[in-house]
């Protein structure tokens, strides 16, 4: 196995990826709406087709700002419908996403069948070709540096996510465990709950190019359920989620690479790898947490942990 | 208190994690000093498929080494590059590529490519700017199987010859020799396949395939192409075509129809029921190589050697004749 600075490329990429998406992550995670994150990138389809024929290009910041408006109308819909109709909200989700999915679909097929706006990007991603979008060039040293756009994208998602995050920590978490709570103490619950959406519309859409609309599930969902075995401080869940979600990046290219070459194969993908990477972390996790663990269970035959721990640290 | 140790310990795992990735950072080889090919005295070629791999190999000789991304059996229509190919991509000197949108998923990457600096070559470039020779399907896009047509794919060799000669101009004489013997070869090549297929009875000059991969070689040679999947994407309608198809293929007698190398071939048996049901029996004809080569290695794994194969083929199925060891004796179709 040898390394070249696309490998060096890939990481970057697949680091930012993962930590951009394990923050919202983990609040999608503690208010039970995991899977908004699986519906925002499935019903950002129609966002990318009208941000196409609006601007006829396929690389522009109007796609990415259809994309995220789409986004955040899934979230607004969801809410809707599920507030305002006998529906609860996973229905409602369901039924939001796949009506704009469908959308997108008719959308494509109608105006922009010449597009070729690939499946098999979407599913899976194709970070392996991020480094080749060199965003801007530098020499240090002698030694030329060719920044793709993916990693500016997501640095900069994740400076984003950062900020809204410190800037609105109490009234982000106060408004994820009770919004009661959160109104009676003058915090706009409605509006944390949008704000929230808004970051993983955003996050979604920017991790979409390099980890496809499957793969960026696991990235907002897994890293966060690891992080939640191992800790009741949102703080430090935070802080859990995103080391898991590095370090996936890093051993998922890393084995991407390196382990079909052991049986004498080309490498693999690394999105995919990085989902799998992620899976075994969180079954190791789930076996031997010291807190919910298996075998801790299995031993003394109780959970600790509550939600109502981790709003009062 | 165990959270602290917990956290101490991802410390550690990301202070050696990140040890790890500085250490395997610094046995990175940089990209961009492709132009240090003369010390080693070949150029580095990627192809995107085999037949052109071919025509690099043919013009190159000893001077190119040329790998090609797609191998055998393999759809390029669906080909999705790997980390491995863009590494082959940025190391080599030159890129050759077909164009007309058969490398449907590289396209981005070889303009980002281009983009770099480095030689990337569509050969299909010098047959682009004749706009009476490509063909254009129903939705208006372009059909980019040239080399079923040989006089095409000698166009092609041009395109490879002049930019071997840009490359490397020292070896200007040698490629421009080897470049014309692969023409000359090709000429025969195109002069048997015309009077094989001039040996079919003209009633019988219908190539029926799993896909429109054809349509260049019914053009030069003087057959009626008809594709399976070609004619329509929609699968409702894919029924009434396949219905029309075995009318058509009752009421003229066709003996034999063909699958392909790269593509399933579920639709080719439907046809083949269908004509059987109405009481005329239909053999499949052979198996031909449409958009990649055989084996490598191989007679079949050469440019010429496919196109040898799939005119022997169908000449011998639909009723013509064709010595069984194709035009040089190389095949084995007894």
């Amino acid at each position: 196995m040898s390394w070249y600075t696309i490998d060096t490329w890939i990481v970057i990429v697949g680091v930012l990826c993962a930590i951009s998406c394990a923050l919202p992550g983990c609040y999608l995670l503690l208010r039970q709406m995991s899977m908004m994150g699986d519906a925002i990138s499935h019903a950002v389809l129609p966002g990318l087709a009208i941000a196409f024929m609006v601007t006829g290009s396929r690389s522009s910041i109007g796609m990415f700002i259809g994309a995220a408006v789409v986004g955040v109308l899934t979230a607004v819909f969801t809410q809707w419908i599920s507030s305002w109709g006998k529906v609860d909200r996973g229905a409602s989700m369901g039924i939001v996403f796949t009506t704009l999915f469908a959308l997108g679909l008719l959308l494509i097929v109608q105006a922009a069948d010449h597009v070729d706006l690939d499946p098999g990007c979407v599913l899976y991603g194709a970070i392996e070709m991020t480094p080749l979008d060199v965003f801007t060039s530098f020499t240090v040293a002698g030694v030329a540096i060719d920044i793709p756009r993916a990693a500016i994208v997501l640095l900069g998602v994740l400076l984003l996510n950062l900020i809204i995050i410190l800037a609105f920590f109490k009234e982000l978490k106060i408004a994820a465990f009770d919004p009661e709570l959160a109104t009676s103490l003058g915090i706009n619950a409605q509006w944390m709950h949008y704000l929230l959406m808004t970051l993983v519309a955003i996050t979604t859409v920017a991790a979409f190019e390099a980890v496809g609309s499957i793969i960026v599930i696991a990235m907002l969902i897994v890293p966060a359920a690891i992080a939640y075995l191992l800790t009741d401080r949102l703080w430090v869940m935070l802080v859990i989620s995103a080391v898991f979600a590095a370090l996936s990046a890093v051993l998922g290219h890393v084995s991407a690479i390196g382990l079909p070459h052991l049986f004498g194969m080309e490498s693999t993908t690394t999105s995919g790898m990085m989902a799998v990477v992620l899976g075994v972390f969180f079954i190791i996790v789930w076996l031997v947490s010291p807190r919910q663990g298996l075998l801790r269970r299995q031993i003394f035959g109780k959970t600790v942990a509550s939600k109502e721990d981790l709003m009062h640290e | 208190m165990k959270c602290f140790r917990l956290q101490y310990t991802f410390v550690k795992v990301v202070a050696l994690a990140a040890i790890l990735f500085a250490n395997s950072s610094c046995k990175q080889e940089t990209t961009g000093e492709y132009h240090e090919f003369h010390t080693q005295g070949h150029v580095e070629v990627v192809a995107t498929v085999g037949m052109i791999a071919d025509i690099v190999r043919e013009v190159g000789g000893a001077h190119a080494n040329v790998s090609a991304l797609i191998g055998e059996g393999v759809d390029p229509h669906l080909y999705k590059p790997t980390r491995d190919d863009v590494i082959k991509l940025q190391r080599a000197d030159m890129v050759f590529y077909n164009g007309l949108f058969l490398e449907g998923k590289m396209g981005d990457i070889l303009v980002q490519l281009a983009r770099t600096g480095k030689p990337v070559y569509a050969v299909t470039e010098a047959i682009l700017g004749d706009a009476e020779y490509v063909l254009v399907n129903d939705s208006e896009h372009f059909d980019p199987h040239v080399w079923m047509d040989v006089r095409g794919w000698i166009k092609a060799t041009e395109v490879v010859v002049d930019a071997l000669v840009t490359f490397d101009a020292m070896h200007r004489e040698l490629f421009e020799a080897q470049g014309a013997a692969y023409i000359e070869k090709l000429k025969t090549l195109d002069e048997y396949t015309k009077t094989v297929m001039k040996t079919i009875p003209e009633y019988q000059r219908i190539l029926v395939t799993a896909h429109d991969a054809f349509n260049y070689m019914g053009r030069a040679y003087g057959l009626e192409v008809l594709g399976i999947q070609g004619i329509s994407t929609e699968s409702e309608a894919g029924v009434k075509d396949i219905e029309n198809l075995v009318d058509l293929m009752v009421e003229r007698q066709i003996p034999a129809v063909f699958v392909e190398t790269s593509v399933a071939d579920k639709n080719v048996k439907a046809l083949i029921e269908g004509a059987s049901a109405k009481g005329h029996d239909v053999i499949i004809g052979g198996e031909l190589f449409s958009d990649a080569m055989g084996p490598s290695g191989s007679y079949e794994g050469t440019y010429i050697g496919m196109i040898d194969h799939n005119v022997s083929v169908i000449a011998r199925a639909l009723g013509g004749e064709a010595p069984a060891g194709g035009f040089q004796g190389r095949l084995n179709l007894e």
